[in-house]
């Protein structure tokens, strides 16, 4: 289905990737934004503030975190495709209801705009270290999708990705985008609308004694009722059968809980992205994401002007991870380095996946800037020449050494 | 029984009452009230994480506006006490039936000592809020307080909150028989809800600073607040036309 005209602010933009999440989201249908501001996602929120009442969409600046994530399960419960847009502490404090919304299955989009962390850690600066947060933060099974944009325009062309694949598989779709890319102006082309692809949640159209709200279809995703349409909803977040009644056995808590993972995982080559640049003759892979990727491709250069057969390998979505292509890729290469604004968190799942085939190494950063392309670099050129086998975390300890004691 | 499932029936009987078309009611709680008897209230039912359900709640009413969104909730003051009182404030249209439990619960006094509490062994030392209070304070166009066995009452305040647009907080006076009360017994139970019904004295209308509850003095119940407000959807359309002009598109 294509976007609502009356949604998309069609033309070319110079506009800081914040901006362009909301506009994006906006075009992919957003009618409800429950937000607390923080930076550096505040111009996003804004952004929606300033455009949302020319669309009938509505932005509530609710009282904290916890209660914007809870009206946006409540919004999109009841039909509205709705978003938080948040940076680090922010993302923590959402946790405990994402797992809520995870359980009730309410498609619903998070834009985190990540800073350096921990804690309050460096509010103006960039970071990619929410990463896992986003995969693991709340407690128990269940999985997410997160999508991870490299510029303004990808962040537009993203946000409405996240909102579509949260409508088609009922998961919380998180934009994890980062200060750098949040704050970076560039020309933003918003198509007109004929050209935006939209999609829309399945509705249940069956008689409503014969409903039951959590049994699946083939695609493991069930068919979605809205409040006031005399359903009889009961959606709880405590395990439940087909109909949302809370039930406590070993046999429902399967269906509920492995439905969660079952619905990403057996989906996860339909959700997947990945960009590749060369990786046929490669011997040495670049794996990176966001910002850092177009910080990668300076590296990628220097290591071809030095005859370093060296591939790239860009993550569009980070969750779920692209296994397959990683086992793949290390049965032929020497080795990955994974560079991000972090200590090591794709790093560990690439090197989860390449089974001990293929050295591995991490090029970490702490934050508030983004890596040097000659880190890179010397990483990749360790991994064509050396004949050591390395780990994420040896790898880590070398670095370690080089920049601790010369 | 816990206390939930009888101020279900109650609410049950507002419903009559009040003749809402069932389909278009929706009942929010937080995480500890899981009633079965909404299963067969014919509404739709959201059960919440601890103190989400009035955020929650705040969303699905902004997220259809046809709706009659009514919150049951515990933990109001507790975890969920910011969300009341934004929500309040911004006089978002739902009705909050409170269940008071007496967490922080110095309300028996010495005659009624025997009562102890599972997370208070030893009696308690600690003050209550005053509920209606608050919510007047904080901008509520309708307070009420009765006691569980109120139960022709309370059905009164509950269909008449539902009949008002804006933010509405009947507190319920209740044993929370499953999680504090340590004597579960049929007797213990009936004697506590019976205790508060005697307890009590009806006040309308009277000031909501003289309605906090003190050990050793009458529980005041009755209708407390009943004014208007306009709602935070219609102020923010009416506001956003006036500033924004033809440009604008209401927020439906």
């Amino acid at each position: 289905m294509q976007a609502d005209p009356k949604d998309v602010f069609t033309g070319s933009y110079y506009i800081d990737g914040d901006v362009a999440a909301a506009y994006g989201a906006i075009a992919a249908g957003c009618k409800f934004l429950g937000g607390y501001p923080i930076t550096p996602s505040t111009e996003a929120a804004e952004a929606f503030a300033k455009r949302a009442p020319e669309v009938g969409a509505l932005f509530v600046q609710m009282e904290d975190e916890l209660g914007s994530i809870a009206a946006v399960l409540g919004a999109s419960c009841s039909g509205k495709k709705a978003m938080t847009i948040t940076s680090g502490p922010g993302f923590s404090l959402m946790m405990e209801n994402i797992g809520l919304g995870a359980a009730i299955e309410a498609p619903f989009v998070i834009i985190n705009v990540q800073r350096g962390g921990p804690s309050t850690g460096i509010p103006t600066s960039t970071g990619q270290a929410d990463l896992m947060q986003a995969r693991w933060g709340s407690h128990g099974d269940y999985e997410v999708i997160a999508l991870a944009p490299d510029s303004p325009q990808e962040s537009f062309e993203f946000a409405i990705k996240a909102f579509n694949l949260a409508e088609k598989y009922r998961v919380p779709v998180m934009l994890m985008t980062d200060e750098c890319v949040g704050h970076m102006t560039e020309k933003v082309v918003v198509p007109p609308a004929s050209e935006i692809e939209i999609e829309n949640r399945k509705y249940y159209r069956g008689p409503a004694d014969a409903y039951l709200p959590f049994k699946r279809d083939e695609n493991v995703v069930p068919p979605i009722a809205k409040p006031g349409d005399g359903y009889g909803l009961y959606m709880t977040g405590l395990a439940h059968d087909e109909k949302g009644y809370p039930i406590f056995n070993r046999d429902t808590s399967l269906s509920t809980t492995r439905a969660l993972v079952d619905k990403i995982r057996l989906n996860a080559d339909k959700i997947i992205e990945i960009e590749e640049d060369s990786l046929d003759d490669a011997e040495v892979v670049v794996i990176s994401y966001g910002i850092t990727s177009r910080v990668a491709l300076k590296a990628v250069e220097l290591a071809r002007k030095d005859d370093i057969k060296v591939g790239a390998l860009r993550l569009i979505t980070v969750w779920p991870f692209p296994e397959k292509k990683i086992v793949e890729l290390s049965k032929k290469v020497k080795g990955f380095v994974v560079p991000e604004i972090n200590y090591g968190q794709i790093a560990f799942e690439v090197e989860r996946c390449s089974h001990g085939n293929a050295n591995m190494i991490l090029v970490p950063h702490g934050g508030a800037s983004v890596h040097i392309p000659e880190d890179i670099f010397g990483a990749i050129r360790q991994v064509a020449e050396d004949k050591k086998r390395y780990s994420a975390i040896v790898s880590y300890k070398t670095y370690l050494e080089k920049q601790v004691f010369g | 029984m816990d206390s939930m499932d009888q101020v279900v029936d109650v609410f049950s009987d507002a419903l009559n009452k009040s003749k809402f078309d069932r389909s278009k009611v929706s009942v929010v709680s937080d995480v500890y009230l899981s009633p079965e008897a909404v299963k067969n209230l014919g509404v739709d039912f959201f059960h919440t994480t601890r103190g989400s359900a009035i955020p929650f709640a705040t969303g699905l009413k902004l997220g259809n506006l046809g709706l009659k969104v009514v919150v049951f909730i515990g933990d109001l003051l507790t975890i969920g006490g910011n969300h009341f009182l934004h929500s309040a404030r911004g006089n978002m249209d739902l009705v909050v039936v409170c269940l008071n439990h007496f967490v922080y619960k110095k309300v028996g006094g010495k005659e009624r000592q025997d009562f102890h509490f599972h997370l208070s062994p030893y009696t308690s030392y600690e003050e209550p809020f005053n509920i209606p209070h608050l919510a007047k304070s904080f901008g509520a166009v309708y307070v009420a307080r009765w006691t569980l066995l109120h139960t022709r009452e309370l059905a009164n305040s509950i269909s008449e909150a539902m009949q008002k647009k804006g933010f509405s907080v009947i507190e319920v006076i209740s044993p929370g028989v499953n999680y504090f009360l340590e004597n579960r017994s049929v007797d213990g139970v009936s004697d506590l809800l019976e205790y508060y019904y005697k307890n009590s004295e009806v006040k309308n209308e009277v000031d909501t600073k003289k309605v906090v509850i003190e050990p050793n003095k009458k529980i005041i119940v009755g209708r407390f607040v009943d004014r208007e407000r306009e709602t935070f959807i219609d102020s923010y359309n009416r506001q956003l036309m006036h500033v924004i002009g033809k440009k604008f598109r209401e927020y439906k």
